[in-house]
């Protein structure tokens, strides 16, 4: 939850991994891709997913914040 | 990697000045000092690139330009931030930190290419005002990208980021603060650095307050800002003030974003279950007075059973409706029509629920409390200079910049000028500031920093939050201190942890000078900022800023006389 990443569309550039002001997003040594390790510390900020080169990022909000 | 063993690689960086806080506040001051052509460095633990505050946007510029109207001068700017601040900041601050330099800020981020302009068909700004401005000082602007193109520009001129470190305290030896010890939350390497002048910038204190829908980070502000400048400076020895007027605003039910002043700016009312505008109840300029007027409003609507309560946009017209959901509200908050559209609510048909925020500590304009600062941006200790929100000075995303800049400048000066205390400290202490900070990853028992976390909310909210007395005060001290206790044998299993703990100690430190303001002043003040049940009414006496320091692990407090223009 929180921040879903299309694994298929991702190119493993890391950028998420980068500017998630939280260190919430860490890249997967094995496959190169981002792996989301603290859902529940999310901002909501859209920060991994403005600069996403895919567009492959999508935020969703766990029903207690609906 | 045995975490463990804290058998960590140790970096000893020597700079002229030390800027501790990536956001846009560190990022100007790092970018002012390197300009004097010192060594910089700028230490976050983020990425810097968007780190802090305004990491993925912001929609509102606050500007003075001298365009004409009587409003748009120092003059008036200064008679309104006086009021709105009840004479509770340095009113030689805003002249030297911001009033002087705001329009050179606004011209060099337009250099930069930072869209200011969104009437492009006139090529003019767009002005909204808000929290009984006298006029329109707000400037609508896309700040989506502002945070990333200062942070290349500081790259460009040769500022050494230091990203992922988390700074834990400030290294203080009888000279004055000489710089700072921090780990890498990535890799678990060990840092000191060393440097003439040091400032702190690390923002505002959000996440020691209960969330509305039970999630800590769904904060206001950013949730990652944990008074880190606060809790370390007061650790040194420097004076904070005011720090009981814990701030709260309005905010869409269970999504703590930013939308107030964007949608009271633009004329949206807020109406209360009856279909009514109540605000004019509470202050007579309605949905245009100061912001803390507006959870006071709500907070006793909701008491009296008129609640929920709404923004209503449903009048506005087309334009401004567009202007609204295209250019601010997914400008401040970049998720916030995804929070629309995953609610099913729409904007412009639709009455928007709003809640009361979890309580924070400043960030906005017009909080009074945090570090206190000279014009010159010097706290109370040699060789620590404080800038942006965890300042007492001008607030705002505009105020914060101006303010890292006159730090960053003045430090530099310092610095020039043969500033600096002896770089020396021994090596026993640090390695006791490093043992201190790697044991917890050995300690096997012991609770976890999200357990002591959530504790710390929980007593804040039930004894220092809307509604307070002497006796729910003192429980929350005694509480308090025993979380104090908790700490020294708290267990985190990685880097992670390891970092969200050192947040936690920060958050106490900050916690406890809140209570501390709170249980001494004996009177209330803005609102549900500081509301004492035993003391309603504001009390002349009371009038004051009241100030704390640590000395010899005692607290000294000091009332100080407010200020005049």
């Amino acid at each position: 939850m929180a921040i879903l990443i299309d694994e298929k569309l991702c190119n493993g550039c890391g950028l998420c991994d980068v500017n998630c002001p939280g260190d919430l997003i860490f890249m997967d040594e094995g496959t190169q891709k981002p792996k989301v390790l603290y859902p529940e510390e999310c901002w909501y900020c859209g920060a991994c997913r403005m600069d996403c080169p895919k567009d492959c990022i999508k935020i969703v909000f766990p029903l207690t914040s609906l | 990697m045995n975490l463990k063993n804290n058998n960590f690689n140790e970096n000893v960086v020597n700079v002229d000045v030390l800027v501790i806080g990536g956001g846009s506040a560190g990022t100007m001051a790092a970018l002012a000092a390197r300009r004097q052509g010192l060594d910089v460095a700028l230490v976050d633990k983020a990425g810097i690139d968007r780190s802090g505050c305004g990491a993925a946007g912001n929609d509102h510029f606050l500007a003075v330009l001298d365009t004409g109207p009587d409003w748009d001068t120092n003059e008036a700017f200064m008679t309104w931030y006086h009021r709105l601040t009840q004479g509770l900041v340095d009113m030689n601050i805003p002249p030297k930190v911001y009033l002087s330099r705001i329009k050179n800020l606004l011209k060099y981020l337009e250099e930069l290419g930072v869209p200011m302009r969104e009437d492009t068909e006139n090529d003019a700004y767009i002005r909204t005002g808000s929290f009984g401005q006298p006029g329109e000082y707000f400037i609508n602007f896309d700040g989506r990208n502002l945070k990333p193109t200062i942070s290349k520009e500081a790259k460009k001129i040769g500022v050494k980021f230091f990203r992922r470190i988390n700074i834990v305290d400030l290294l203080v030896n009888e000279t004055g603060v000489i710089g700072a010890v921090g780990f890498d939350i990535r890799k678990g390497d060990f840092y000191v650095f060393l440097a003439k002048a040091t400032i702190v910038a690390t923002g505002n204190v959000t996440r020691f307050y209960n969330n509305q829908a039970s999630m800590p980070y769904n904060s206001w502000h950013s949730p990652y800002n944990n008074g880190g400048a606060q809790a370390m400076a007061f650790r040194a020895g420097a004076e904070i003030k005011n720090m009981e007027f814990v701030n709260y605003t309005l905010t869409p039910v269970n999504f703590s974003a930013s939308a107030l002043n964007a949608i009271v700016g633009m004329g949206g009312y807020i109406v209360n279950g009856l279909g009514e505008r109540f605000l004019f109840k509470y202050h007579e300029k309605g949905e245009k007075g100061p912001r803390w007027i507006m959870p006071w409003g709500v907070y006793w609507e909701l008491k009296e059973g008129r609640g929920p309560c709404y923004f209503d946009l449903r009048h506005l017209s087309e334009e401004d409706l567009n202007h609204l959901i295209n250019n601010l509200l997914p400008v401040d908050k970049n998720t916030f029509l995804d929070y629309c559209e995953q609610k099913g609510v729409d904007v412009r048909n639709d009455l928007m629920e709003v809640q009361i925020s979890e309580g924070q500590l400043p960030a906005f304009l017009g909080s009074v409390s945090g570090i206190n600062i000279t014009p010159e941006c010097e706290t109370t200790i040699p060789g620590l200079f404080a800038g942006g929100a965890c300042t007492v000075a001008v607030g705002s995303l505009s105020g914060s910049m101006c303010v890292g800049d006159t730090a960053g400048e003045e430090a530099a000066k310092y610095v020039l000028s043969g500033g600096g205390g002896r770089l020396e400290i021994s090596p026993e202490t640090v390695q006791g500031m490093k043992q201190s900070i790697f044991k917890h990853l050995a300690n096997m028992d012991g609770l976890k920093p999200c357990e002591l976390e959530e504790k710390l909310r929980q007593v804040m909210t039930l004894y220092v939050g809307i509604g307070r007395s002497k006796m729910g005060l003192e429980a929350a001290q005694a509480e308090l201190n025993k979380l104090g206790n908790l700490l020294i044998t708290a267990k985190t299993e990685n880097l992670h942890e390891l970092m969200r703990l050192f947040e936690f100690r920060d958050l106490l430190e900050v916690s406890k000078a809140v209570v501390r303001g709170a249980l001494e002043r004996e009177e209330s003040r803005f609102g549900i900022s500081h509301y004492r049940g035993d003391f309603p009414e504001s009390r002349k006496e009371w009038h004051c800023s009241l100030h704390q320091k640590l000395e010899k692990g005692q607290i000294i407090l000091k009332r100080v006389e407010p200020y005049n223009l």
